[in-house]
């Protein structure tokens, strides 16, 4: 494939998307050891060490923290740059703002990771970091606005390519979630404790309608917009249906923030709020379809790419990881379904399968046709790729594997009833009944994570022979 | 009168929202493809990614 | 012309994106004003005194929620292994809450009262050496750690500030004792902070160590009042159910 034809550097500022690429390979490697390393602890507890800062109740927001923000947010931010520039055949808004959302994003997530290891935490899922991280998160976040409105104001092409309506929804819906999620009363101004501006159920409403969108809209919709930009050019050939996407774009956006309450089934909540959850999860799955058949489908009649072309298997596993994990959230969010599945390993799996199956694998494939063009040169081994899509691959499905298992295991264990109407088992008996899906699970991890280390060093060595400063043809 | 009140209930919101989302559904459904003309026009907008490579 | 109506259609596209991204969270925010008025009539639920908030805020830091719940769903196996089922009104003076997502270990929502002070040290110092299959990690910090109290007028003054009935003034005590009985309405006055938080330390000796008052003082206190509040034979069974 030529690469060659890259456009001079003064059109386009490649620079700030060249640093976000080499951070979401760092924090991929980091985030996902992080996440290697508390899956051991949970085989091995001995590895916790009586060392505070490294017990699993502060790594896990680690973990999270990296891999989420770190991985997946760089990556966003590297590839929300370059796409709005591309499809708009414009220069970012401003060189100075999009340096400054790189500092302070790369700022947020060391800090964010620094006071989770300390035990400065708001004590709720994936918004661990205090009141002052939040606020640079909310700088950061408005300037990033600022300079994608910016771009796409600046557009010589008329018609905004849906990839970047994506990204926007993303960019919007993230602040929206963050400015009300973190409410918080700080205990004083020279103090990291806050507490929280709401109290138990609607504390857990404003939670769970944060963390559930976002998985809506910092993990599918914003990486959906990374799709609409990378399956058609790596396969050079236009997305299947245009009209499709913008019908799945509107549907998405509008159900997803409904759904979060399934979250908080049989909990202190009003039976209503639940049902209404679970009926528009449910609706979730024609639109989240939708974007899944207009991807793959995008190489109907081009299949041939899938034996030749490792990068376009990353991207389509990427959706068929994110059909079925579309599938089975609306299925777990069926009341019957959760009162199994709820507080088991079985959501673990669900949202790896979300996360390592759908959002790494297509930032991965992205990021293979990115690199190329950013340095301007070629990738370093195309057969090294092709063994990172397998030991990827691998990994997510003995991690997945493990999960159900052990999941739907610890579900039946807990409701099991003897002869005599008695519980069957005693907790501590379904914890020792998933020591071996532990390891198994940590083993997949491993796989993943050499997968990541392995992509880290044929990027490296493609950097390497890049050459940024080309003169134009 | 009586059907203005029937607005004014709070029970009733949710199969006035209903009816509401619903025919904003059909209307975007019915945007994209209610006309050949414009669902030509949308569907060259496909090609815009493919194009940033020939601009100069 | 042409111009003019380009950049009306990126702000069309930002209106309506915020527009359908906002429908589900508005419908969401507004039933929160509901659920106010959904949370159980119950008596006996009342503010964290001063040693148990500061045991709270460790459970938040060494982030206890990650593998255990405080959420106990209306089941017979629940029921039979937790107890009753959780209500709204017992967490909300839980600034944040911490119903948890996941049991990697059980329910904590009614651990009060289930084991001795003595066994919540060693467990919490050890876990292997009472539940050898346990994968919880151990805490030999709490005990060696001496609590910082310094702060926690700061604290309870926060928390004033979002809702919850700890007392500055003489007419916001009297209003305690009215609700709370006397003895509550004492541990939650703000400016008796530092004494109140050392007496219950010495009197419960959480710990077995009288001598100094340690993180697993304040931590065992908590652990030790979860679910502990509400009296459940004074109510019928249906009494409940009218508030889901």
């Amino acid at each position: 494939m030529a690469t060659a034809n890259v456009t001079n550097n003064e059109q386009y500022n490649y620079e700030v998307i060249r640093k976000f690429t080499i951070m979401t390979l760092v924090w991929g490697a980091i985030g996902m050891f992080v996440g290697l390393y508390i899956a051991s602890e949970l085989a091995f507890p001995v590895l916790n060490f009586d060392i505070p800062y490294i017990t699993f109740g502060r790594l896990r927001p680690v973990h999270t923290g990296a891999v989420i923000f770190g991985f997946g947010g760089s990556a966003l931010f590297a590839t929300s740059y370059y796409v709005v520039q591309r499809t708009c055949q414009a220069r970012l808004f401003s060189d100075g703002m999009a340096n400054f959302t790189f500092w302070g994003w790369q700022t947020v997530i060391v800090c964010a990771a620094l006071g989770d290891v300390l035990g400065y935490s708001q004590g709720r899922e994936y918004a661990e970091m205090e009141w002052p991280i939040d606020i640079l998160i909310e700088i950061v976040w408005v300037v990033y606005l600022t300079v994608f409105v910016g771009t796409l104001m600046r557009r010589k092409q008329p018609h905004i390519y849906v990839a970047n309506w994506f990204y926007l929804a993303f960019i919007l819906a993230t602040a929206l979630l963050h400015t009300f999620n973190n409410l918080a009363v700080p205990i004083s101004l020279f103090s990291m404790k806050s507490y929280s501006l709401f109290s138990g159920a609607q504390d857990a409403m404003i939670q769970w309608w944060y963390g559930h969108n976002a998985v809506g809209f910092f993990l599918t919709a914003a990486f959906l917009g990374m799709m609409y930009y990378f399956v058609p050019k790596q396969a050079g050939r236009p997305v299947y249906s245009y009209r499709l996407s913008v019908l799945h774009f509107w549907a998405i956006i509008f159900l997803y923030m409904w759904a979060g309450a399934h979250h908080l089934h049989w909990t202190a909540i009003p039976d209503w709020t639940s049902t209404l959850a679970a009926t528009f999860s449910i609706m979730l799955l024609l639109p989240s379809w939708g974007g899944m058949v207009n991807g793959i489908m995008t190489l109907s009649g081009a299949w041939d790419k899938l034996r030749t072309d490792p990068i376009m298997r990353f991207l389509i596993v990427a959706l068929s990881f994110y059909g079925m994990s579309t599938f089975e959230g609306p299925m777990m969010s069926l009341k019957d379904v959760n009162a199994l599945s709820h507080y088991t390993d079985w959501t673990i799996g669900h949202v790896h399968s979300g996360a390592l199956g759908w959002v790494a694998m297509i930032t991965f494939g992205s990021l293979y046709h990115l690199i190329p063009k950013l340095w301007n040169t070629k990738v370093f081994s195309l057969r090294l790729i092709n063994i990172h899509f397998w030991l990827a691959t691998i990994g997510i499905l003995l991690y997945i594997t493990a999960m159900w298992i052990s999941g739907i295991m610890q579900g039946l264990m807990w409701r099991a009833f003897d002869d005599y109407g008695n519980l069957q088992y005693a907790f501590i008996e379904s914890v020792a009944a998933a020591h071996n899906l532990y390891i198994m699970r940590a083993v997949g991890g491993l796989f993943f994570l050499s997968g990541m280390i392995l992509m880290g060093y044929n990027m490296f060595m493609t950097i390497r022979s890049g050459n940024v400063e080309q003169t134009p043809n | 009168m009586d059907v203005l009140l029937w607005f004014t209930k709070f029970e009733n919101t949710k199969p006035v929202s209903l009816v509401i989302f619903f025919v904003l559904f059909c209307g975007v459904v019915f945007y994209l493809y209610g006309s050949k003309r414009r669902g030509k026009e949308l569907e060259s907008f496909k090609n815009i990614p493919l194009q940033d490579d020939e601009f100069k | 012309m042409k111009h003019d109506l380009i950049e009306r259609n990126l702000g069309i596209l930002l209106v309506l994106t915020m527009f359908a991204i906002s429908a589900g969270g508005l419908v969401e925010v507004i039933p929160l004003f509901f659920i106010k008025e959904t949370v159980e009539k119950v008596d006996g639920v009342r503010p964290y005194s001063p040693l148990e908030l500061r045991g709270r805020d460790i459970y938040v830091r060494e982030g206890c929620y990650l593998c255990h719940s405080q959420m106990i769903r209306p089941f017979r196996d629940e029921a039979l292994r937790y107890g009753h089922y959780s209500l709204a009104a017992e967490s909300k003076y839980d600034h944040p809450f911490q119903w948890g997502s996941k049991r990697t270990g059980p329910d904590l929502a009614r651990v009060g009262g289930k084991y001795s002070n003595e066994w919540h040290t060693q467990h919490l110092t050890a876990p292997r050496s009472l539940v050898p299959q346990s994968v919880m990690p151990n805490y030999p910090w709490l005990v060696k750690t001496p609590l910082d109290y310094s702060d926690i007028q700061l604290r309870m003054k926060a928390l004033r500030k979002t809702g919850v009935p700890y007392s500055l003034t003489q007419a916001e005590y009297d209003r305690n004792v009215k609700d709370f009985g006397p003895d509550v309405a004492k541990s939650l006055h703000i400016p008796d902070a530092e004494k109140n938080l050392i007496a219950q330390a010495q009197l419960g000796n959480y710990d077995g160590n009288p001598a100094n008052i340690s993180e697993m003082d304040a931590l065992v206190s908590y652990l030790q009042m979860l679910g502990t509040l509400v009296d459940f034979k004074k109510y019928d069974d249906d009494y409940f159910v009218k508030f889901r």
